[in-house]
């Protein structure tokens, strides 16, 4: 079985990933929050929407990884499929809480409520649920073994449900209200939001980074103890 | 050939030992018949309202006492010794979830005959000449529960936190079959309710297959030691 | 030409989580021998048994089973092995013909009222056939454990603790069993705390402690390495030092 390994300082290009991360992060949140113009009927609350966006989608982006990786794990059962997937569980559990905060933030202005049935803020607050379930299996499961196969299942598992909850949540809604029309945006603000998600998915995979390098060394640790 | 001898010996094994435990079926419906009624004291004599959601107070009912049948599923083992019971002979390891499958199918199925006359009187439902497709419908939508409920039961024997964890991690893959269930049925039973039920129906159908071949496929990841 | 050996273990080991129940197992057993594991509770012996019999996957090493690999060959293995835990895994509200039905069953066979009533009397159990399992006492469950192993002829046969709960007739009993299973030309492995007549009669004798093979060789250079040369004990427990770490013949 390969252990894995990786020195614990940052290589070149986890440089490189930072630099761009950071960089990409703040110019875009700066644009979003001052640049752009704001929304001609929202306002400036419509701002929100550069945040919550790139979250919502590193949320699903996460989940999806985790589901690769746990697919990966039961076919090769190789220790490294499963660290990737704890670590990008973890990353992705805060995203997803933060769309849904965000979210609730933007819809409190605009529709007078902290929330509505929207069957993409629902189909968020289930995969919150399932994220959830992940981890605490991760926490109580007994040994390495177990725990990166019991989160392997899961993970597959809840993924193949989200396309599921969407779809029924979305028919559910429609039988109440009739679906809401695609914002349009204009160019300069479509823009801005590209570079907010691409600001995010860079801060993803740095953070994934940095989460993998703090498994290895735990597994390290956990492998000394046990020898003694 | 083997993989129904396996199925079967499980199914017959849990008949049995459930048969001479008396009383624990009872108590189940018991238990299901009392939900309703808790329902509709907190909601109060507002027959209309009552009507209206008779489909969602009934499936909450179903799903908590298919939580309590669920966490069972292994119970006859535990008092055995433990899964080894099942696992000291060779053979195809998914006949186990099979035979559970069907064990618990039937127990939720049987707690449903009762559990639908009984909200039919409490909330007003007409259920005349729609016997047959509330029928279909809630065997679609327990066989989805009992496929995923079945499943995670095996996985969460052997969880701390076990009682907890069962429902956090069944409840939100449910949602689906609990919208298509409701909302089925509603669309039946209560001649105000919009939406049809086909499209439910299909969706249900789709969730079941989909899960009824992960979860079979799957399953002996969950057994090795 | 020699023959493949039944078991061959190169540097096997077992985790649980932070534990290493079983360290850097060497072992090779060949076909048809009887096989003795002593040593004290958590020795391993148990784990070792599983180990063979396909129940856990080795964490570390190499493990051949019958001319099979582990772990790719497991569901091989499983069908050609069988193995009496220490616990009987029966179901109490079942009665002993119904657990022994359930277990063909699960084996993948029709039961047959025959087999399952020779294997009752072999085991003097016929009588209470019919009661529930939950009256029984423990040497009673005991031999119905061993019924439904009888039920599997295999040529692998992993005992654990099979004098557990039993009384001197139950003891003589499962001498026998081995006996006859030796001369049908299976490989037997008996773990056990006691030193009965089948243990003095192994062909190898292991013994082990905290996951490690410590001594490995036949009961009567055991028994002179302990006692000086001495007259056969019957039954009361294994000589002295059992127990006692030994870099003697290594395994």
């Amino acid at each position: 079985m390969t252990e894995p390994t990786a020195s614990p300082r940052l290589k070149g290009w986890h440089r490189l990933l930072a630099f761009l991360a950071v960089a990409t992060t703040v110019v875009g949140s700066l644009i979003g929050l001052f640049v752009v113009p704001p929304d001609a009927l929202q306002g400036n609350v419509q701002r929100l929407m550069y945040l919550h966006v790139p979250a919502a989608w590193l949320a699903f982006l996460a989940f999806f990884v985790v589901f690769v990786m746990a697919v990966l794990y039961l076919i090769q059962r190789d220790p490294r499929w499963d660290m990737i997937a704890a670590g990008s569980a973890e990353i992705g559990v805060l995203f997803t809480a933060l769309t849904l905060i965000l979210g609730s933030l933007w819809g409190k202005p605009i529709w007078g409520v902290w929330w509505t049935w929207d069957p993409r803020l629902t189909t968020t607050a289930i995969l919150l649920v399932i994220y959830v379930g992940y981890l605490a299996v991760r926490s109580f499961a007994g040994d390495p073994d177990r725990r990166a196969r019991w989160s392997a299942v899961v993970g597959i598992v809840g993924f193949a449900d989200v396309p599921i909850v969407y779809l029924s949540v979305t028919w559910w809604r429609s039988l109440h209200q009739p679906p809401s029309s695609p914002m349009s945006m204009a160019p300069s603000m479509l823009w801005t939001l590209l570079l907010n998600v691409v600001a995010f998915t860079l801060l993803y995979g740095y953070l994934l980074v940095r989460k993998y390098q703090v498994a290895v060394a735990e597994r390290a640790l956990e492998d000394r103890e046990a020898m003694r | 050939m083997e993989v129904w001898l396996r199925t079967w010996a499980i199914l017959w094994k849990d008949i049995l030992i459930e048969v001479r435990t008396k009383g624990t079926f009872t108590a189940m419906a018991f238990f299901a018949a009392l939900i309703l009624f808790i329902f509709s004291f907190a909601i109060g004599p507002d027959f209309d309202l009552l009507r209206r959601i008779a489909a969602g107070l009934l499936w909450v009912g179903i799903t908590f006492t298919g939580l309590l049948a669920l966490a069972r599923t292994y119970h006859s083992e535990e008092l055995a010794g433990g899964l080894e019971a099942l696992l000291l002979y060779p053979g195809e390891p998914r006949a186990i979830f099979l035979g559970k499958l069907v064990g618990n199918l039937a127990v939720l199925l049987l707690v449903e005959v009762i559990l639908y006359p009984v909200a039919a009187v409490l909330f007003h439902m007409d259920l005349t000449g729609k016997v047959l497709p509330v029928a279909g419908i809630a065997f679609l939508g327990t066989l989805g529960f009992s496929v995923i409920g079945t499943f995670y039961a095996a996985l969460t024997l052997h969880l701390r936190a076990r009682e907890v964890m069962l429902p956090l991690l069944v409840l939100p893959l449910l949602v689906p079959v609990l919208l298509g269930a409701v909302s089925a049925t509603a669309a039946l039973v209560d001649p105000a309710a919009a939406g049809g039920v086909g499209g439910w129906v299909r969706l249900l159908i789709a969730f079941d297959v989909l899960y009824f071949v992960v979860c079979t496929w799957t399953f002996p990841v969950l057994l090795e030691r | 030409m020699a023959a493949d050996p039944a078991l061959r273990l190169q540097g096997v080991g077992k985790r649980f989580g932070r534990t290493w129940a079983l360290r850097s197992v060497d072992l090779e057993v060949q076909p048809g021998q009887l096989v003795a594991l002593i040593g004290p509770n958590g020795a391993g012996k148990t784990t070792l048994l599983k180990a063979v019999g396909g129940l856990h996957r080795a964490t570390t090493g190499t493990t051949e089973v019958l001319g099979f690999t582990l772990p790719e060959d497991e569901d091989l293995v499983r069908v050609h092995s069988t193995l009496l835990p220490p616990h009987g895994y029966l179901y109490e509200q079942l009665t002993g013909l119904e657990n022994l039905r359930f277990a063909r069953l699960m084996a993948g066979v029709r039961p047959s009222r025959q087999e399952i009533d020779a294997a009752l009397e072999r085991v003097e159990l016929v009588e209470a056939g019919d009661e529930r399992v939950g009256g029984y006492s423990s040497g009673m469950k005991k031999r119905l454990a061993i019924a439904r192993l009888l039920l599997r002829p295999v040529e692998l046969v992993l005992m654990d603790e099979p004098y557990a709960s039993l009384d001197a007739g139950g003891i003589d009993l499962v001498d026998t069993i081995i006996g006859e299973l030796r001369r049908s030309g299976a490989t037997v492995l008996v773990a056990s705390h006691r030193w009965e007549r089948a243990i003095r009669e192994a062909d190898l004798l292991v013994v082990m402690e905290r996951g490690r093979i410590t001594w490995t060789g036949t009961p009567g250079e055991w028994m002179e390495r302990r006692e000086g040369p001495a007259d056969t004990r019957r039954g009361r427990g294994a000589p002295r030092g059992a127990g006692e770490a030994d870099t003697g013949r290594g395994g």
